[in-house]
């Protein structure tokens, strides 16, 4: 069953343009102009319940509108949406005790209160009577591990500390959806992972949907089975990760040390040279036209070797590749000259 | 339960939260409450200077002066105390801070209003009661007009707040206009409406309904009228329902933000 439907869906907003300077603004005031910014472009696509989705692109590509959408905070301006069978600006209230949200720059716990309090307010925020709310929170301080972090004033947590309460509070309701904005941005790789495993766990567990979206590559590859990855509103790419991976990881890159010295000019045919030194070298090639074992064969011959390390690129340099892909194309050229302007 | 009460229960719980926070900070907590009193003592100061030497200004008396601070005091305490964001509604607008109340599944402006609490209301809610036991009116009658004209001047307050406020939807920045606006209500609610002819008058009736947080809910408590109760309960009505399309036609305007935002 669909948790998400979503059929040409299409945000403008109106955006003033200025020249820079005192004689823009002064223009600016006599004669403004404003330029429609199409922030969401002809977007369509499906999240099914309890799936783990990963919803990425760089900054401003739309994702965090899309999210606004899609809880009902945003009015888009055509398109369709269905999330667990309300439409979300027509029914926020009654899908908002259905779903959880987590915006990684927007905390929802109360600054100057320990979490604690924030936690029975939201109890409060969706009904939820006293035992079950105690209830539930106890299950959540075990399963997040912030026992000793609800007393404290969240002004004095640390970033990931209490980015961990702010995960939990979303799920306070048992939301049967949780969309999740950018929750690991600012954190640390330790804290990043922790926040990580406990959305995956919360997701075994009560089987809760899980739309993640984050320009961290890594938040995906350890989350998601499902990728959307959008660029300037429009959705370049759906797929799963693995087959992401598939399509795109057909280069190879090898580190290799030698005993000896190589000599000048040291080239492996049909690999490019990545750096060069007096003892090793790093080179990559495309395994559909050049074969590992021709690579290998020519860097063994070339002296004793000490040491090889043989890699896939990153999912990061995936994705770039990706969004450069789709840069590239020619009817991304000609949307990038139809931005509509229009003076008011 | 019904609909009105468990809005009234998350109610007193927003309370609570603005409360526990408030408590974070006694310190800061007290010396704004003092000094708002202190504030409006001294301000009244120049009105009791001023009758010892004119007794009365187009009919109004230094007992009916006292009577008007104590109810727009009263008022705009409460409403400043109890509903804190009104002050600053625009900012939350402007700097989409609204995000956080439209994903939750309460009302949208009574919760944005009831999550913030302005420290010095509490100062201008006492003085007010002060004002209200040195003017003299010690009947049940007098004090139960106290409280229901008080109550009604909050409303109008607030609906004045937020229809200024709720421009920021449409303009993008309207703090100035909003402290404008404000400010206004409290400077000409605060003189006796005597004063006041022709234009002048009307603007304070309509447009920026000063009237409707002072001298005529003071009439009130001075004396019982159908006349001046049926006015009161007119005006608050259509304040409210004014601001409460108007913010809702707004938010149909709200475009977010990405500010990084704290929930204070």
């Amino acid at each position: 069953m669909s948790a998400i439907t979503v059929r040409n869906l299409h945000k403008t907003f109106q955006a003033k343009h200025k020249a820079a300077g005192l004689q823009g603004s002064l223009r600016a005031l006599w004669k403004p102009e404003w330029q429609m910014v199409e922030a969401v472009r002809d977007l369509s696509f499906d999240m099914e319940d309890g799936e783990l989705l990963g919803f990425i692109g760089p900054n401003g590509a739309g994702k965090s509108t899309t999210i606004k959408i899609l809880t009902g905070i945003l009015h888009p301006t055509g398109g369709d949406v269905s999330v667990l069978g309300y439409v979300p600006w027509q029914q926020r209230r009654d899908l908002a005790y259905q779903i959880g949200s987590v915006f990684g720059q927007r905390p929802q716990l109360w600054y100057h209160l320990p979490a604690i309090d924030t936690f029975y307010l939201f109890g409060k925020i969706y009904e939820l009577d006293d035992k079950t709310i105690r209830q539930r929170i106890g299950f959540l301080t075990e399963a997040f591990e912030i026992q000793d972090l609800l007393e404290t004033p969240v002004r004095k947590l640390s970033l990931g500390q209490r980015m961990r309460c702010e995960v939990a509070a979303s799920l306070l309701h048992k939301p049967r959806l949780i969309l999740l904005d950018e929750p690991s941005i600012g954190l640390d790789v330790v804290a990043k992972q922790r926040i990580r495993d406990t959305i995956k766990r919360m997701n075994e567990v009560e089987n809760v949907g899980v739309l993640l979206t984050s320009h961290d590559a890594g938040d995906i590859e350890a989350l998601c089975k499902r990728v959307i990855i959008v660029n300037h509103g429009q959705i370049i790419y759906q797929d799963k990760v693995s087959a992401l991976k598939r399509s795109y990881l057909t280069s190879k890159q090898v580190d290799v040390r030698y005993a000896q010295p190589l000599p000048d000019n040291f080239q492996v045919a049909g690999a490019e040279i990545l750096k060069a030194g007096q003892y090793g070298i790093k080179l990559r090639f495309d395994t559909r036209i050049t074969p590992v074992e021709a690579v290998l064969t020519q860097l063994a011959t070339a002296g004793e070797l000490v040491d090889v390390t043989i890699s896939d690129p990153s999912l990061e340099e995936v994705i770039r590749t990706i969004y450069q892909q789709a840069d590239a194309s020619p009817a991304r050229r000609a949307a990038n000259g139809e931005v509509a302007r229009e003076r008011v | 339960m019904t609909s009105f009460q468990r809005e009234f229960r998350f109610l007193l719980a927003l309370w609570k939260a603005n409360l526990l926070a408030a408590m974070e900070y006694r310190g800061a907590f007290l010396l704004q409450v003092v000094g708002m009193i202190l504030n409006n003592a001294i301000y009244f100061v120049f009105w009791i200077l001023f009758f010892q030497r004119f007794q009365q200004v187009r009919g109004w008396k230094l007992d009916d002066m006292l009577l008007l601070f104590s109810v727009v005091a009263t008022g705009f305490g409460l409403a400043t105390f109890f509903f804190g964001n009104a002050v600053s509604l625009c900012e939350v607008i402007t700097e989409g801070r609204l995000d956080y109340y439209l994903s939750l599944p309460r009302p949208v402006l009574m919760h944005v209003l009831a999550s913030g609490s302005v420290a010095s209301g509490m100062g201008d809610f006492t003085y007010g009661l002060l004002s209200f036991v040195v003017a003299g009116h010690f009947g049940i009658d007098a004090i139960g007009r106290f409280l229901l004209g008080s109550f009604l001047a909050i409303i109008v307050f607030l609906a004045v707040l937020v229809i200024a406020h709720s421009t920021a939807f449409w303009l993008g920045n309207a703090n100035v206009l909003a402290a404008q606006v404000t400010n206004a209500m409290i400077t000409f609610a605060l003189y006796p409406i005597t004063l006041f002819d022709g234009t002048a008058k009307f603007l304070l009736f309509t447009l920026l309904p000063a009237a409707f947080v002072g001298a005529v809910p003071a009439e009130f408590v001075r004396a019982f009228s159908w006349r001046v109760l049926g006015q009161m309960l007119g005006a608050t009505l259509i304040f409210l329902v004014l601001a409460l399309v108007i913010f809702h036609r707004g938010l149909r305007h709200y475009e977010s933000g990405s500010a990084i935002q704290t929930q204070v």
